[in-house]
């Protein structure tokens, strides 16, 4: 590291959650002099949160993301790859050939026959663009103008663990970045008041046994841990520990924090070190975020027109829904880095039914979501990603009859959508072949899905890079390759 | 006198305006050093393409070796040494030819005109080349010449002098006692120095004072623990197995032999050898075997689909590159793949450090159970008396039982042609199929019944047999059986198991619907609450029964309440945990004659005539022999049984010793289960694989062409003559005087925990890419002076402790924080902010919460609820946080119990890691989550109102003297006039307006289970809670100054 680097990382230590020592201390310490600052927004230069980019690599389609996270993989074929040829397959075999003695799971790989299930779902075209949408999906179908939607995105893993880690960190072992903690370590903070990265888990209803969630799949592996998605939880404090003792008004707190701040300073004469200058500022931005989180998570205020766009869950603490809202509302107040996950898609039997819920839960508050931003304007600036971390297969797992069956891991092809930040709406990108199997046209390994992600950021994913054990890290590790046809 | 101790004088700092370069790049005048100056410019900007990796080189041309270099390569040399104008690589990398210049433009790292500058000079004045330092052997220095010698208090401080000395800056003063006692109780122990503590050193004025002090922290039980919690971060430990189900796993044994390997202070060559090897060393102990948990410490699965060998090649990746973080400072990883670009690590010598673990014997796919094989019991003392005690007693009863039967002299009453023609009396209900009109159901509904055919599973009867692999409470059953099975006097239903011996249940139950389901039998522990325990609802039948082997269980009908004349229609497998196997299940009428109890004769017809016996194995194979071919053994044993089970007359004295026995029997089985494993290593000893290097790290593309013995890397010192080619010839080879970096880098880690930052700041890298170390010759010095006390790890605290560098003040000037901000040339005593355990643990101390025991199983204080629900998998055992209560809220915060997909949140707030992996260093951030966490969590509120009631009691009289006391307590030293003021002030104003607000002040000092000292007015309890919170939250309370 240079030595420039090493002044600047000192720096930046001090950002997110922290700013320079000489800025917000000053900041801070003008304020015990007239607590009253403290209790409104300052207005400290955004420079002072800045990434470890000094600006990004090129002008920026985006400037927040907001990623929608089905956790355990999604079915493609029953959503969105329709395949009406395999209509006449119904537990015909899968050929061989495109099989292609591929490696399968140790649930399916002993199974003797792989026979072919077509969907059970229906699928209609919808808007100028033509696309084809299950009847699972009716509002997601009426955005569908505003879309990219991915049918070739493929990966290597083959099990949710690593596949989860490995699509939000780049490996399938523990240990690496995210990508809402690459975007916080290179890109800073825009809001003051709240974390750079929020991260949602959403309430599911589609099976009583849902797939895990690790909580590094928003951490930071080598990366300084402030750069952390921060969990708002829809239950108890939603930021923890944001709430006085019983007992204690903000008043008392605020009288405590003076005094706190008083004696901090004196022993900053005293000792000579900004790190007290900084912890200082941290409290102050304590007191603040005890206000300005409730403020955020009050949706009192939202019209009625807005509450029903996001359907009648949206009032229910902790859906998918109202995290949609949340996920609003925070971007609104420039949070950089939203992301909800929403479990139980792992459809291993019992698909018709519980896919079925899976959809209810999501589809209103996905396509309300690309709908209230455009509204507002901010559609052009957000990255909005719906996806899940692998596909599912063609063939059935487990007994197939006329109105049951069950669908195993299938790496090799699955679809996201992307809509806004400056991707191209109402584009179907990628073509699979006649099994939703293997893809035939335009392949998007989820290293280029992540890579053209950090684009639309204004950063070339080559070089937001970390030094760690010698080595300089980044999210596509070696790999990854903008997928230049789906943007603007 | 202490505190005038030789000097460390107060001098004046020379202004010099610039800051220090980490880098500490020669200056003009200075000579180039190759390893400091000139390799990390070519490891950075050169090696990718022209280093160690094979495949990528380019030009055929290598960097990274001086006679390649420096050689001629037709017409021209790179290197010519005091010639650059001559050198082909200084051309090269001033050449404005697009095409010539190097590094090429598309590479992307450009060289500096400074690096230019300086390899230029390097060259000028004789291009000296030197292996990288780390891969060369430490070595003693010559002690240079010193201005201030006087200030030298041992030999650490002559090298940090001298280069002060080099740059032209003063040391620090020594810092005054009382910041001195609480840094150093901190960094031994982990915990604040209690009153009795200050006032004992304060008032100790003799010379050796501190060094006393010293040697008695050093002493401390809690130093082992301190030690030992640095070492949870490098060993990734965690109390759950981190992927998937992510279930709880036993592993604090090996916690606690860590305390006790540092408290009893075990060099630290034997405390690698055990954790790495413990199993191969001759007739292990069992404290040897618990020490090789290390190797089992890594995340581990269960996910079903997963690939057996992938997972095992995954952890055996994770395995080598542990140990290449831990003892040699080197990312191994790096070469999983292909050839290290930077250091001299073949990808083939990767997998040759693999193949010390190819052969482990633990399943890759290990169901996440508690301890999957291999384990060991770890019983404590006390246990293993008790387990003595019950062997003794079991063994007297079964004496006694032999002799009883040896004085029954059996007569037979009947011929032996009286007593003929009984019928089959057993009844097959279930067996490859369900009885006729039932409903499958279960966990999975319809689909809950798996059955196993003989070439996928054991079965015991028939053509198949029906399984269940659950965690935690899962069942098949099957309801609305048409006709029903009639049950009359005496029968029994029974049902054959097996248990699954590497994921055995930890209990299994029957159930049997009548009219409802209150009729159930279980054996094992108690986890299934169904039902009246001990009642025919819920009854229990005694220990699991073996596992690996089909074992016969049955059930008296009427003691789980199924009168005569009742009809069963539904029957249920329940099972908690692991795997199980059942197969035939049904009923035997066993309505004996009476004559047939009193005749051994009538007793073995009927045994014969029953087709489903109960009776042991041995015993039906006898009677099957028949009675005219049975030796006199055979037919002793018969009868000997027969008298002791089952004769009328022998009755009252059998039963009563049975009785007895089973009591005996049943303790100690409780006694079994409550004697906690931990997970060890062991080698496979069939079946062994052969390690091949896998191209591009992935599991399943090995190079079967060439075999790889296991073996270290070639740029490293061979493997002691006669080191066995396994762990244990491996980690001697760590700890062999020749290896470089053991001992560099561990003394570096220490380092780091006393200073923050080490001697070499990447204390995870000493490869290339690593920092140069401030203090060359210190680091080499204190690497020998390790080594040849014999690995002695309390001698090396104690000089690191005792040296004047570690005893400065941390007092630092404008200019000197701006020259040196990290304090990398230790100028002045450390100061930063204490790690997360550091901080709860100080603040349960001071508040008089803190709950001192040492070792044991993890606990689980507050934590808000919800968040595992948030996460988990439905059904994993750790997908519902349960707190515990009373002591276990106040234990060392290295006792919480850690899951490893979500770490517990006060730790993870403050940098702790998450254990996904290893991590020799924490990062040290300052946000406002914390702030949060020390304000408002319920453990601090709580230890504050505490800290206030000891205020009150304890504190003294005047409420200035209150306030010192808990100063005093938080931070060492007595509060300046002004901030006793302002604390006054404070605690002036909550009381008035709690004396106003009373019900505010009792939910305040409420907070948190313990229970308050209801002799206190509330008001003044809840107005000091708050002045303790706020002395709680100072800077520097949580700050090591």
């Amino acid at each position: 590291m240079s030595f420039f680097e090493e002044h600047r990382t000192l720096q930046t230590r001090r950002h997110f959650f922290g700013r320079t020592a000489n800025g917000i201390g000053a900041a801070a310490l003008a304020s015990i002099m007239n607590p009253r600052l403290l209790a409104t927004p300052s207005i400290t230069s955004t420079a002072d949160r800045q990434g470890v980019l000094d600006a990004t690599h090129f002008a920026p389609r985006a400037k927040r993301v907001i990623y929608l996270f089905m956790a355990g993989a999604p079915s493609q074929i029953d959503l969105f790859d329709h395949k009406p040829s395999l209509s006449t397959c119904f537990d015909k075999d899968l050929p061989d050939s495109v099989r292609m003695g591929q490696r399968l799971t140790t649930m399916t790989s002993g199974q003797k026959r792989f026979p072919i299930v077509p969907s059970i779902f229906k699928f209609k075209q919808y808007g100028e663009s033509g696309t084809w949408i299950s009847d699972l999906l009716p509002h997601t179908a009426g955005v569908v103008d505003d879309l990219a939607i991915i049918k070739t995105v493929h990966t290597e893993a083959i099990n949710h663990d690593p596949a989860l880690t490995y699509i939000q960190t780049g490996s399938q072992k523990p240990g690496r970045p995210s990508l809402g903690a690459w975007l916080s370590y290179g890109l800073g903070d825009i809001n003051e008041n709240l974390p750079s990265f929020v991260v949602l888990t959403a309430s599911w209803t589609g099976a009583e046994m849902a797939e895990a969630l690790y909580e590094r799949l928003w951490g930071t592996g080598f990366l300084p841990s402030r750069h952390a998605g921060v969990a708002l939880r829809s239950q108890g404090d939603p930021v923890l520990c944001l709430s006085n003792p019983p007992g204690i008004t903000s008043q008392t707190r605020r009288r405590m924090l003076d005094t706190l701040a008083k004696i901090n300073q004196r022993q900053f004469e005293a000792v000579g070190d900004p790190e007290i200058h900084t912890r200082i500022a941290q409290y102050e931005l304590a007191f603040r975020m005890q206000s300005s989180v409730p403020e955020l998570t009050d949706i009192s205020s939202e019209p009625q027109q807005i509450l029903d766009l996001y359907g009648p869950e949206v009032t229910k603490p902790g859906t998918f829904s109202a995290s949609c809202l949340m996920a609003r509302r925070l971007v609104e107040r420039d949070v950089r880095f939203v992301q909800i996950f929403h479990r139980g898609w792992d459809q291993h039997g019992s698909l018709p039914r519980d896919l079925r819920n899976q959809c209810r839960d999501v589809d209103q508050g996905s396509a309300a979501l690309v709908k209230d931003l455009k509204q507002r304007g901010m559609l052009d600036d957000t990255l909005v990603i719906w996806g899940g971390e692998f596909g599912r297969t063609v063939y059935c797992q487990g007994k197939l009859t006329n109105t049951d069956y069950g669908r195993d891991h299938h790496p090799l092809c699955f679809t996201v959508w992307i809509a806004g930040g400056k991707i191209k709406p109402g584009l179907v990108y990628g073509e699979t072949d006649d099994f939703s199997y293997n893809i035939v046209k335009s392949p998007v390994h989820i290293h280029d899905l992540n890579a053209t992600f950090l684009h639309c950021l204004g950063i070339a994913h080559e070089r937001l890079t970390y030094r760690f054990q010698g080595r300089d890290h980044r999210l596509t590790d070696v790999h990854g390759h903008v997928v230049q046809d789906i943007l603007l | 006198m202490f505190r005038d101790a030789i000097g460390w004088t107060i001098l004046i700092l020379l202004l010099i305006e610039s800051t220090l370069p980490t880098t500490y790049s020669a200056d003009k005048q200075d000579e180039v050093v190759f390893n400091r100056d000139i390799r990390p410019i070519f490891s950075n900007h050169c090696y990718a393409c022209h280093g160690p990796d094979q495949q990528q080189r380019q030009a055929g041309f290598r960097l990274d070796i001086k006679l390649v270099a420096y050689s001629d390569r037709g017409g021209y040399r790179p290197i010519v040494p005091n010639d650059p104008a001559n050198s082909e690589l200084y051309s090269r990398i001033t050449s404005t030819d697009q095409d010539e210049v190097m590094p090429p433009e598309d590479f992307g790292k450009k060289l500096s005109r400074e690096q230019v500058e300086l390899i230029r000079r390097w060259i000028k004045q004789g291009a000296d080349w030197k292996e990288h330092w780390s891969f060369l052997s430490p070595q003693r220095h010559p002690l240079p010449e010193l201005q201030h010698k006087y200030l030298v208090r041992n030999t650490i401080d002559h090298f940090v002098l001298t280069r002060l000395e080099a740059e032209s800056i003063e040391p620090s003063p020594e810092a005054m006692k009382t910041t001195l006692l609480r840094r150093v109780t901190f960094d031994l122990t982990g915990l604040p120095p209690t009153m009795e503590q200050m006032d004992a050193f304060l008032a100790d004025n003799s010379e050796n004072a501190y060094e006393k002090l010293v040697d008695h922290l050093l002493s401390s039980p809690h130093y082992g623990e301190h030690l030992a919690r640095h070492w949870l971060d490098l060993a990734r430990y965690s109390d759950t197995h981190g992927m998937h189900t992510d279930s709880e796993r036993s592993m604090w044994p090996f916690r606690d032999w860590l305390t006790r390997a540092f408290n009893k202070n075990m060099p630290f060559d034997q405390f690698t050898i055990e954790q790495l090897a413990g199993d191969l060393l001759p007739t292990p102990s069992l404290d040897q075997l618990v020490a090789t948990g290390f190797n089992r410490c890594n995340p581990s699965t269960d996910e079903d689909g997963s690939i057996a060998e992938e997972m095992r090649v995954r952890y055996a990746v994770d395995r080598v590159e542990t140990i290449g973080s831990v003892w040699m400072g080197l990312s191994l990883n790096c070469s999983v793949c292909h050839d290290h670009k930077f250091d001299p690590l073949q990808q083939r010598e990767f997998y040759q450090l693999f193949a010390y673990y190819a052969n482990t014997a633990e399943k890759a796919i290990n169901g996440n159970a508690l301890t999957p094989p291999p384990s060991v019991k770890v019983p404590s003392l006390r246990q293993v008396k008790q387990q003595h005690q019950l062997r003794e007693q079991i063994s007297d009863i079964e004496q006694t039982i032999r002799e009883q039967i040896a004085a029954v002299d059996y007569e037979e009453p009947y011929e032996s042609d009286s007593v003929k023609n009984f019928e089959s009396r057993a009844f097959i209900w279930i067996d490859d199929s369900l009885p006729t009109g039932t409903n499958p159901d279960g966990n999975e509904g319809a689909n809950s019944w798996h059955w196993v055919a003989a070439e996928n599973g054991p079965v015991c009867g028939g053509k198949k047999s029906h399984t269940r692999t659950a965690t935690g409470l899962s069942q098949h059953y099957f309801t609305g059986a048409k006709p029903g099975l009639k049950i009359a006097a005496g029968d029994k239903l029974f049902a054959f198991v097996m248990l699954d011996p590497d994921n055995p249940p930890q209990e299994i139950m029957l159930n049997f619907k009548d009219e409802d389901w209150e009729h159930r039998a279980y054996w094992g522990r108690n986890h299934i609450d169904w039902g009246q325990d001990k009642s025919p609802s819920r009854l229990p039948m005694g220990p699991l029964p073996p596992t690996g082997e089909w074992v016969r269980l049955e059930v008296d009908a009427q003691a789980v309440g199924l009168k005569p004349g009742t009809e069963i229609n539904g029957w249920a497998f329940t099972q908690f945990d692991g795997t199980v196997y059942w197969d035939k299940a049904g009923l035997v009428t066993a309505s004996t004659p009476a004559s047939h109890l009193e005749s051994l004769l009538a007793w073995e017809e009927f045994q014969i005539a029953v087709k489903e016996s109960s009776l042991p194995q041995s015993i039906q194979d006898i009677l099957k022999i028949g009675r005219a071919k049975r030796n006199d053994e055979q037919q002793k044993q018969v009868q000997d049984y027969f008298v002791e089970h089952v004769y009328t007359n022998t009755r009252t004295k059998f039963d009563a010793l049975h009785k007895q026995l089973d009591a005996a029997l049943h303790a100690s089985s409780e006694l079994d289960n409550s004697i906690p494993s931990t997970m060890i290593i062991q080698e496979k000893k069939t079946d062994l694989r052969d390690t091949y290097l896998l191209t591009r790290g992935e599991y399943n593309k090995p190079e079967k062409k060439q075999k790889l013995q296991p073996s270290v890397p070639a740029s490293l010192p061979p493997l002691p003559p006669e080191a066995p080619a396994n762990r244990l010839g491996l980690s001697r080879w760590l700890v062999s005087r020749d290896h470089p970096l053991t001992a560099r880098v561990t003394m570096n880690r220490f380092w780091q925990n006393y200073f923050g930052v080490g001697i070499v700041k990447t204390s995870e890298e000493f490869g290339s890419q690593g920092d140069w170390p401030t203090h060359p010759e210190l680091l080499d010095w204190l690497a020998v002076e390790f080594m040849e006390s014999g690995w002695d790890v309390k001698h090396m605290q104690k000089l690191i402790v005792t040296s004047g560098t570690y005893r400065q003040s941390s007092r630092v000037s404008p200019q000197l924080y701006r020259r040196d901000p990290e304090n990398r040339l230790l100028a002045r005593g450390p100061r930063f902010r204490l790690d997360a355990e550091m901080i709860r643990d100080q603040t349960l101390t001071v508040s008089g919460l803190l709950v001192k025991t040492i070792g044991g199983k993890a606990v689980r204080p507050y934590q808000p609820a919800g968040m595992w629900q948030a996460v988990s998998l439905t059904g994993s055992n750790t997908d519902t946080y349960i707190q515990d209560h009373g002591d276990k809220l106040y234990r060392r915060s290295m006792y919480i119990f850690w899951k490893r997909t979500l770490s517990p949140p006060t730790m993870a707030n403050f940098d702790a890691p998450s254990r996904n992996s290893c991590s020799p260093r924490r990062e040290r951030t300052n946000t406002p989550l914390q702030a949060l966490i020390l304000l408002n969590d319920i453990q601090h509120v709580e230890s504050a109102r505490h800290l206030a009631q000891r205020m009150m009691t304890e504190g003294g009289h005047t409420p200035e003297d209150q306030i010192t006391f808990a100063f005093r307590l938080s931070t060492t030293r007595r509060p300046h006039d002004v901030e006793t003021k302002l604390l006054l002030e404070d605690y002036v104003t909550h009381l008035a307006k709690f004396q106003r607000d009373k019900e505010s002040a009792r939910r305040l000092v409420s907070v948190g289970e313990s229970c308050r000292d209801e002799n206190l007015d509330i008001s003044e309890l809840a107005a000091w809670t708050m002045v303790a919170n706020l002395i709680l939250n100072l800077d520097e309370t949580v700050t090591k100054s």
